[in-house]
């Protein structure tokens, strides 16, 4: 069985590996990793699933915005995603991650340790580094094609109390205004009385945190031109943007002590 | 563990019905050693907990190369545990155990990983007895001034 590491590394103290895939990498060598890196395609038969945006989210294109391509384009997007995804198949991320997962659980059961955990950390990372590429060329791609990024849609929403949220798209058998269920559940009390006063204190409390934000800034400057009488001011500049020196150069609290001397 | 935003969503329609396929899953699938005494050729797993046996199967047949008879799953509660001193509870997270029958005939013995190594425990033996030593010489050393620290020197 594959789920176990090698024979030399059962119980020993150490297990040297390498480090994690780098995106880079996994952008240019493609093809020499086409037998190294992992990925999986399976089926399943009777459950209706997909998880990567290719499939998935020409179709909120096509449905919630209204875009229409032909089927011919939509057969060549896929075959060509489909294509790249398939060079993927080697499995090697995925079969690493559950021998790690297998031997470390054996050890926490064993009550040993665990040699070396963050190989873990590393499968990881190289999974992430994996998904980003692919996301990155299926972006492009469906830029070029479509002129959209094929991503899940997002848009804004308004809250149970009236505060705006991303809403991550999704598809729903029926709109929202013919689920009956869906609005008692999710029942909106934005525009009551007491939901427009938690806003206006809500929003006060927003716009007194920048405010004192930005006064404390301002007041840091004072103290360095204070402090330093030779400061580079345009440096000053670059590093606090917010604050108006010309406004601040000759106030009162700038003034070092070291003008008052006669 | 593949990043969380992109887990997959069950499709509530495709056209022309298609076969559903799933790239890049953030399922993960481990052999467990099992808790009580079963028959030779069954296989305890513990997988993520979104997955189905349907997954669970082509995960085996698919990845692995593993021909499976029948797959048999349960969601575990995962243990409670509370404080002694603050009175506190603790939960371990919720699991999903497969217990996977492969063919007749086929059979799976779990291993031992961890051999018992003589020399290892022979060496181990030996530095214990050798802090044992210098404990007690320090303890010698140090009898006429009790609760100095030990880099104090005079």
């Amino acid at each position: 069985m594959e789920f176990f590491d090698d024979k030399k590394n059962w119980g020993q103290s150490e297990v040297k590996v390498g480090r994690s895939w780098k995106p880079d990498e996994l952008r240019i060598k493609k093809r020499a990793l086409n037998y190294k890196v992992g990925g999986l395609v399976t089926c399943g038969n009777l459950k209706l699933r997909d998880r990567f945006p290719v499939l998935l989210y020409y179709k909120f294109a096509v449905k919630q915005f209204d875009f229409t391509i032909s089927t011919e384009a939509i057969s060549v997007i896929l075959l060509v995603t489909l294509l790249f995804m398939f060079m993927f198949v080697r499995f090697v991320l995925l079969k690493e991650r559950n021998m790690l997962l297998t031997m470390e659980h054996e050890c926490k059961e064993q009550a040993e340790l665990f040699p070396n955990p963050e190989r873990i950390d590393k499968v990881e990372e190289s999974m992430n580094n994996l998904e980003t590429v692919v996301r990155e060329r299926n972006e492009a791609y469906f830029k070029l094609e479509t002129g959209q990024t094929g991503e899940r849609p997002v848009c804004m929403r308004k809250g149970a109390v009236g505060l705006m949220y991303k809403h991550r798209m999704a598809e729903h058998t029926i709109p929202r205004s013919m689920n009956k269920k869906w609005q008692q559940n999710y029942k909106s009390y934005g525009h009551t009385r007491d939901a427009r006063q938690f806003l206006k204190l809500y929003r006060e409390k927003l716009f007194l945190e920048k405010r004192r934000a930005r006064n404390r800034e301002r007041n840091h400057v004072m103290g360095l031109m204070k402090r330093f009488p030779n400061l580079d001011l345009e440096a000053v500049k670059q590093q606090f943007p917010s604050v108006d020196i010309e406004k601040i150069r000759y106030h009162k609290k700038t003034r070092g002590h070291h003008e008052n001397i006669c | 563990m593949w990043e969380t935003g992109s887990f997959f969503r069950y499709l509530l329609y495709q056209r022309g019905n298609p076969q559903q396929r799933i790239f890049l899953p953030n399922f993960w699938l481990k052999l467990v050693r099992p808790e009580h005494k079963q028959p030779p050729n069954i296989v305890q797993f513990i997988v993520s907990l979104q997955m189905t046996k349907y997954d669970i199967r082509n995960y085996l047949e698919k990845i692995y190369k593993i021909p499976v008879v029948d797959i048999r799953t349960v969601v575990a509660m995962g243990k409670t545990k509370q404080d002694e001193l603050k009175g506190y509870v603790t939960k371990e997270d919720d699991c999903k155990v497969a217990f996977v029958t492969l063919p007749r005939g086929q059979e799976f013995e779990f291993p031992d990983l961890f051999p018992k190594d003589d020399k290892k425990l022979e060496s181990d033996a030996k530095t214990l007895e050798e802090t044992k030593k210098n404990y007690r010489q320090f303890l010698e050393k140090t009898k006429k001034r009790p609760g100095m620290p030990g880099w104090y020197s005079y």
